[in-house]
């Protein structure tokens, strides 16, 4: 017992090193009390540390703490994108003034890194305790960065909103477990799947209501249709480097446990059948798509509209678990490392224009693209990304996506490839209204030109370079997603 | 002994009780304690299958339900002081700035 | 060690990161200037390494696949970043960084004091760097790569003076003539891979005889299209009306162009691909036939023009038409051949001409010009041994190459194509006599107000070698008669000897005979010289201008080809494109398709949008019965 123990913790170093810098971080928060650049550097000491002992994983397979957590290639590769995105984070933060005006200075620092931890729990957790456990650890420390801006009315209704309509959907989630632990006796996820593929399924009402309900809870981690009422509020509520965290790292985290959940444990040609989880997929799929593609047309806010943008990319992604085969799963994992980049970049842009002119409303960023030309293109890229147009790293993902879907030659499969695709041409619609504002339209008196200092554009170029490298030579990041799908087994 | 389905209908109708508490009650305290109710419905049939299948899994989930209950009954009663700072209210469909 | 050869692609493809990024920060541009002819030099030096070392191989290993990475690999539609050193892309490379680098360097004279001059540097060595990827590519995707970098680059170099409108017109008029060709290519590139399976040129190649009969419908069709691409980057009928007008941009960049990189690419295209001409006697047929008629119509547009940029631009479509008469024939290393002596004294001519020009202050008509020999002296003995290189006169360059190709066509091609011909070399000689007697002998008919001036040193040295070029390049291809080794057929036959067993399936190659050859070979020299002489007689006493009239008027017109484009393609396409395609179809059917179904989208849109209404319990309570209609959906039906 006690050697399984210490077996465990010692696969478990990636998670203990950010458990160490978070309380490394409080007690240099608590010694320092004031605004520091070197809680957050030791923070990304601590990242960077925790980065070394992933790549260390890579390869491996196994589960540990008695099968509560898997190590596998799949974990560590949302590891390192939970990695990446959080010193993206920490960057943005430091360069961002919506933050500088919070009455913390450095608490945020470990709040981004306790998150951080959850993703990585959820990435790798494969029994139904660990799954709920992991996502409120997401879900507490994210209510509390929507809300850190403690005297915005807008911060703290984000907050409220946030806590009130994701306590009650982690509840709905439970109850959901507990069915299927009723049902099956287990809660690992292994092990429900040897029981259903093994005895006949009877009772689906009860396993079918269990199934939806637990979707309930990932599903609004990923703000899919209909759990994704909070995403819009909460997104242009909070701060936009919080927003961002939320759009990338929470819902990648909310994909990672909702993928290993149906894809190992529901993924049995007779299950789907009485499951019907598959179609279950595609309706919050497609839904997905058509409310965030319409409604994101409307929105004059760019959080807003990045909020119902990253509703239908949600929708994408959707359509590659649908499949439910390898090429399907290898496109989520491609969609998710070009969702990275080009989300983050988004978000970043949008923190720099928010910086010189205090608000993120398109109206106000007429002839922006003019005011500042590299503010400008780095948009169009992003923005060309989010609408999937080639040579951007967006298409490759896309282009995965939609290829798996037409490759299964199931003819309704194929119709979902239509829809989605018709779906991107509306998207087109607003992103290159977002473009439309900064370059067609002119401000109402010439105003003075922006400068930005070279941290931001440093920064910028770091999500922008990969956005645009990874579109044309993009092989290793299909090496990447072959390796990481490998432990699924899927034909 | 008393038959499973008993246990089983109670938890059902709290749970009930408290999803239709969160859809209809205004103040926000008595929402978190609806939200109570449900997580305790929750612990009442995962407490029932563990004793019937006699296994442990559903009594460790209760107690970290408990735990983590207790975590996010802090958090939210964090923000909700410092909504009530903003707004002077905690009345939930007041609070709707952010919408569309 | 192999990989070392990647440097030269790494080395031209900094020089434009840096003069692109950098360039005006950099405000020297005696820096700039050397840099950027540097990172041209270092690959020639690299190739020349290249060239010792492939010497050292056995023949058949004369064979190097460099494969970086993979670029796109997608089930089996895999694309490598890989590049093939063999004799005939070695070849290719020294020309295209010899002579690339001269005219770097030429440039830092020439266009010293221009305001963009860091950003025609960088350009022209992305320039470079798209030709060398062109040459050097192992598949065809690459190889499409690097030839559409070589259409952008030429775009951006010709209408490089932005400010004049006409540069711009001829910029896009060398870019969509060029889409035209590339279209060609396109579509070759989808059947090859449709049917073959690979875009692997030599996997391509290779799978040619296992599985297809000579003229077989496939082979005929790739052919042709590979063709069609050719004809666009090389300038030959029907698509060689850009290339005229790309003299509009500066003088190093028209040398560029019609020496050394772009215009070659056509022939080393169809060169590559030699197995599969040979496979499809047709399509060379066709070649041979294009080939002939677009020398023989260039030279007679070139006999009447005036501007001394157009004459050679006239000049090297006709020259090409020479290679692809030399393509046409079978004689594949021979095109290779006339490519490289042409490359030398094109460059050469096309310098001297930017030399005069620069003396003359930016004049081009060579009505205006005259008695320029005293006044520059290395221009004048430069551009005369250029005149009597192209003219065919031995032992300098041209004469080699353009003599072994009248005597190959009339060995294989038989009597009327080789008169033909040889009508053409008089023409050749007699126009460039006509161009160097009307700038440099005779009176000055210049304004009094020009002081012509012998260029500076950065720009006669280039001259200089390229004239040295000119004369000894011809050696490395003697014929067989002077009983010397042949180098080059002897270098490049590994590359061409699949295509010669191919050839002796069905065509018989004549011996050739000894004593016909030397007929030739004096017949053709005397034919030159006679041109030669006539030329400098007509023009050296010419004074004044009269306008033409009847059919030298039309010649002077060239033909009227571009009028007759206007009226038959642009015109109606315009009409069609104005009237059909957008004022009916464009904005009745597609914009109020769009609109319609953008107006519907936002009214949804708008409609859905009330339904997040801000208050956290309608939220709860939408999703609440979404999950009880799903379960109950999903229990029931």
């Amino acid at each position: 017992m006690q050697n399984l123990i210490l077996y465990s913790l010692s696969n478990f170093i990636p998670e203990t090193i950010l458990v160490v810098t978070i309380i490394v971080c409080i007690i240099a928060d608590l010694i320092i009390r004031k605004k520091s650049f070197a809680v957050t550097f030791v923070a990304i000491v601590g990242l960077v540390l925790s980065f070394v002992f992933v790549v260390k994983q890579w390869g491996l397979s196994m589960s540990i703490f008695s099968g509560m957590l898997a190590i596998d290639n799949y974990a560590v590769f949302f590891k390192l994108l939970f990695i990446i995105s959080t010193l993206f984070i920490l960057l943005f933060v430091e360069t961002s003034k919506e933050m500088k005006t919070a009455s913390h200075k450095n608490e945020h620092v470990y709040l981004i890194l306790s998150l951080t931890t959850g993703a990585y729990l959820m990435a790798s957790s494969v029994n139904l305790i660990m799954m709920y456990i992991s996502l409120e650890m997401v879900s507490l420390t994210s209510y509390i960065l929507a809300g850190y801006l403690k005297k915005d009315k807008r911060s703290t209704e984000a907050a409220i909103k946030y806590i009130i309509y994701g306590a009650a959907s982690s509840g709905i989630m439970l109850y959901g477990m507990t069915l299927i632990y009723g049902y099956t006796a287990t809660m690992n996820i292994n092990e429900i799947f040897l029981y259903l593929s093994k005895n006949p399924i009877t009772d689906t009402p009860v396993l079918l209501a269990s199934v939806i309900m637990i979707s309930a809870g990932f599903g609004y981690k990923i703000s899919s249709v209909p759990f994704h009422f909070w995403t819009p509020d909460v997104y242009e509520g909070a701060p936009i480097p919080i927003t961002a965290f939320l759009a990338v790292t929470s819902s990648a985290a909310g994909f990672s446990v909702l993928v290993r959940f149906f894809l190992v444990g529901f993924a049995n040609t007779e299950i789907i059948t009485a499951v019907k989880w598959q179609e279950v997929i595609i309706v919050f799929s497609i839904a997905s798509m058509i409310i965030g593609n319409f409604v994101a047309v409307w929105q004059t806010s760019l959080k807003r509209l990045l909020a119902y943008s990253s509703i239908a990319q949600s929708g994408y992604i959707l359509l590659g678990l649908a499949v439910v085969n390898s090429a399907g799963l290898f496109a989520v994992i491609l969609y998710l490392s070009a969702y990275l980049f080009m989300n983050l970049g988004a978000f970043y842009v949008t923190i720099l224009i928010h910086n010189k002119l205090g608000t993120d409303n398109m109206d106000e960023m007429d002839g922006l693209g003019y005011r500042s030309p590299f503010i400008g293109v780095t948009m169009a890229v992003f923005m060309f990304s989010l609408a999937g147009i080639p040579a951007t790293v967006g298409f490759i993902g896309k282009f995965y996506i939609f290829s798996a879907l037409i490759n299964t030659n199931s003819p309704n499969l194929t119709w979902l490839a239509v829809v989605g695709l018709l779906n991107s041409v509306v998207s087109l619609f607003f992103y290159v209204k977002v473009l439309k504002h900064m370059f067609l339209n002119k401000p109402e008196k010439p105003l003075p030109e922006l400068d930005y200092g070279y941290a931001n554009i440093l920064i910028t170029l770091l999500l922008a370079v990969p956005t645009i490298l990874f579109g044309l030579y993009f092989t290793p990041l299909l090496r990447l997603a072959e390796n990481s799908i490998k432990i699924f087994g899927l034909n | 002994m008393i038959d499973i389905q008993y246990f089983l209908i109670l938890s059902a109708v709290l749970f009930s009780i408290g999803v239709i508490g969160v859809l209809v009650r205004r103040n926000a305290i008595v929402i978190f304690m609806c939200i109570e109710l449900m997580l305790n419905s929750v612990n009442l049939s995962l407490i029932t299958f563990s004793s019937f299948f006699s296994n442990y899994y559903g009594q460790i989930f209760v107690f970290f339900i408990m735990t983590v209950a207790a975590a996010e009954a802090a958090v939210g009663l964090a923000i909700i002081i410092s909504i009530y700072r903003n707004k002077e209210s905690i009345n939930v469909d007041e609070i709707n700035i952010l919408k569309w | 060690m192999d990989k070392f050869f990647i440097f030269v692609l790494i080395f031209p493809l900094l020089g434009f990161i840096i003069n692109l990024l950098f360039g005006k920060r950099i405000k020297s541009e005696k820096f700039i200037g050397i840099f950027s002819s540097a990172v041209v030099l270092i690959p020639f030096l690299i190739a020349v390494y290249f060239l010792i070392y492939l010497f050292s191989l056995e023949p058949q290993s004369r064979f190097i696949t460099l494969n970086l990475l993979s670029w796109i690999a997608a089930g089996f539609f895999n694309i490598q970043f890989s590049f093939l050193i063999d004799p005939l892309s070695l070849c290719m490379v020294l020309v295209v960084t010899g002579v690339g680098f001269l005219i770097h360097w030429y440039s830092i004279g020439y266009m010293h004091n221009d305001s963009m001059f860091s950003r025609f540097f960088a350009y022209m060595n992305l320039f470079i760097l798209s030709m060398l990827i062109l040459v050097l590519a192992d598949n065809f995707l690459l190889l499409f790569l690097g030839w559409e970098g070589v259409g952008l680059c030429s775009y951006l170099l010709i209408g490089f003076w932005y400010e004049k409108k006409f540069t711009g017109d001829a910029a896009k008029k060398a870019f969509i003539v060029n889409r035209i060709g590339d279209f060609g290519f396109m579509i070759a590139m989808f059947l090859i891979f449709l049917n073959f399976g690979t875009l692997n040129i030599s996997q391509f190649l290779a799978a040619i005889p296992v599985s297809f009969e000579f003229n077989s419908g496939l082979l005929v069709a790739v052919s042709l299209l590979l063709f069609l691409g050719a004809t666009g980057k090389s300038a030959q009928i029907p698509l060689f009306v850009w290339l005229p007008d790309a003299m509009a941009g500066p003088t190093p960049v028209s040398a560029l162009i019609h020496a050394a990189t772009m215009v070659t690419a056509g022939v080393y295209l169809i060169a590559r691909c030699s197995l599969l001409y040979v496979y499809s006697p047709i399509t060379t047929n066709i070649v041979l036939i294009i080939g002939i008629f677009t020398a023989l119509i260039a030279a007679v547009i070139a006999a009447k023009q005036n501007d001394i940029k157009k004459i050679l631009a006239y000049s090297t479509i006709s020259q090409l038409g020479f290679m692809f008469v030399a393509l046409g024939t079978f004689t594949y290393w021979l095109a290779i051949f006339h490519l490289i002596t042409h490359a030398f004294f094109k460059a050469l001519l096309f310098l001297g001409s930017g030399s005069v020009i620069h003396a003359m202050s930016d004049e081009q008509d060579i009505r205006n010009m005259g008695a320029l020999k005293d006044k520059m002296k290395i221009t004048y003995y430069t551009f005369l041994i250029g005149a009597l290189a192209i003219s065919g006169i031995p032992p300098l360059a041209g004469f080699w190459s353009k003599d072994e190709i009248l005597f190959k066509t009339f060995l294989n091609s038989g009597l009327i194509f080789y008169i033909v011909l040889l009508g053409i070399a008089f023409l050749t000689a007699f126009y460039m006599f006509r161009l160097v007697t009307l700038t440099f002998y005779g009176e000055p008919r210049y304004a009094a107000n020009i002081h012509p001036h012998e260029s500076p040193k950065s720009m006669t040295i280039p001259l200089l070698i390229l004239c040295g070029l000119s004369v000894i390049g011809g050696f490395i291809g003697l014929p067989h008669i002077t009983h010397l080794p042949n180098f080059l057929e002897r270098f490049l036959s590994v590359v061409f000897d699949k295509t010669e067993t191919a050839l002796m399936m069905y065509s018989q190659v004549n011996k050739p005979e000894v004593s016909l050859e030397i007929i030739l070979l004096i017949l053709s020299v005397v034919v030159a010289l006679i041109s030669i002489t006539y030329s400098y007689k007509k023009f050296s006493a010419v004074k004044k201008f009269k306008a033409s009239r009847g059919f030298a008027k039309i010649v002077e017109n060239k033909f009227y080809v571009d009028e007759i484009y206007d009226r038959i393609i642009v015109n109606p396409l315009y009409f069609i494109s104005d009237k059909l395609l957008w004022k009916i179809f464009d904005i009745k059917i597609i914009d109020g398709f769009i609109n319609g179904l953008a107006d519907f989208i936002k009214k949804s849109g708008e409609d859905w949008r009330r339904i997040q209404s801000g208050i956290v319990q309608d939220y709860a309570l939408i999703t609440v019965s979404g999950i009880i209609i799903i379960i109950i959906y999903l229990i029931f039906f």
